[in-house]
């Protein structure tokens, strides 16, 4: 999964740790193993602006986890 | 804690985006991470007993649905929002033990934060007990696809004398089948196996969703996505591990972390 970490354009420079791949950070920040695979599939459906719940976090993202096979079997 | 709180300019136009809870006695050090706005600081909010909160103003603009949307067809910008949330958490675990908050939770004032958090105090307590010196470690395991032209190879049956071209397609076709059955049932057993193994050392483990072909002309296929809590003092023996396993069983074992442990303080 060696790819080219997206440049931080922000004002400030990110000192913090650029080296983790994106995919393996939203998987932990996003908490519902939200994976991006070339086209966003993903579409967050009901993200309220309140969160009242630790566990509401994007829990309507990852019903479906896509195969890892090319041709859809099941692993 | 009784500081002022600033009257926004508009109801509605601002919003406290919490990074982290954490715990301190004392208001923790928040130099170094600007966050994800630039217009306002970090700054700690007191949420319980020894319990602080790592938080920031932000436009509560910049957080709608809509924005969340647009944010999600967006990669680089969504990995601005991931990599500066990530950085805040990584610097407040680096000094205090502290429990990481998802992506995008956010509150529309401080009073509400600070309810909605105490509220929590007793899980954030018991996250913190749990994970106390301990590191999340993420180990993904890949099989490389076997090359396309290995199929006919494979198939050593050659046509009966006579048969036709229909039946050497339907014995091509059937052992095109039967290698990518013997593919799947091995990358299952070695998946398998790393879990069964690194969990045997780990404290608690999750199996995440593997992560799609991005790149087909990788060649190899994530048979584990998998996140592991992991004591202090047997990361080294989990290294040892992974190296064990990528000789034993010949998939390409990939070791990620050290992770504050994001997976594992929601399921308290």
């Amino acid at each position: 999964m060696e790819r080219a970490v997206v440049p931080w354009d922000g004002p400030e420079p990110l000192s913090g740790p650029i080296g983790v791949p994106l995919v393996d950070l939203l998987d932990r920040v996003l908490a519902t193993g939200v994976v991006i695979s070339g086209d966003l599939v993903i579409a967050i459906a009901d993200v309220p602006l309140v969160r009242l719940s630790l566990h509401a976090l994007l829990s309507s993202v990852s019903e479906r986890v896509p195969a890892p096979w090319a041709d859809g079997g099941p692993l | 804690m009784t500081e002022d709180i600033p009257a926004p300019a508009e109801a509605g136009t601002e919003a406290v985006y919490v990074y982290a809870v954490c715990r301190a006695e004392e208001p923790p050090d928040l130099t170094g991470p600007a966050g994800l706005s630039c217009e306002s600081p970090l700054r700690p909010l007191a949420v319980g007993p020894a319990l602080t909160a790592v938080v920031q103003t932000v436009r509560a603009a910049d957080f709608t649905d809509e924005a969340w949307q647009a944010r999600l067809a967006d990669e680089p910008e969504l990995e601005r929002y991931a990599r500066a949330h990530h950085e805040v958490v990584c610097a407040v675990a680096a000094r205090l033990p502290t429990v990481p908050l998802p992506l995008a939770t956010l509150y529309h004032d401080e009073q509400r934060a600070r309810a909605a958090l105490s509220r929590e105090s007793r899980r954030f307590h018991a996250a913190l007990e749990r994970t106390a010196n301990h590191s999340e470690w993420g180990v993904k395991v890949y099989v490389t696809d076997a090359p396309a032209g290995q199929a006919a190879g494979a198939a050593p049956q050659p046509p009966a004398a006579g048969a036709g071209a229909g039946r050497a397609y339907l014995d091509r076709k059937r052992s095109l089948r039967d290698r990518r059955e013997r593919q799947r049932s091995d990358a299952l057993r070695i998946a398998d196996a790393v879990d069964a193994d690194v969990s045997a050392l780990a404290t608690a483990s999750r199996r995440l969703p593997p992560h799609g072909g991005r790149a087909p002309e990788e060649r190899r296929t994530q048979v584990l996505n998998a996140t592991y809590l992991v004591a202090g003092e047997r990361a080294a023996e989990l290294a040892r591990l992974a190296r064990n396993l990528r000789e034993r069983t010949g998939a390409q074992v990939e070791l990620s972390g050290p992770w504050v442990p994001y997976s594992f303080v929601g399921e308290v």
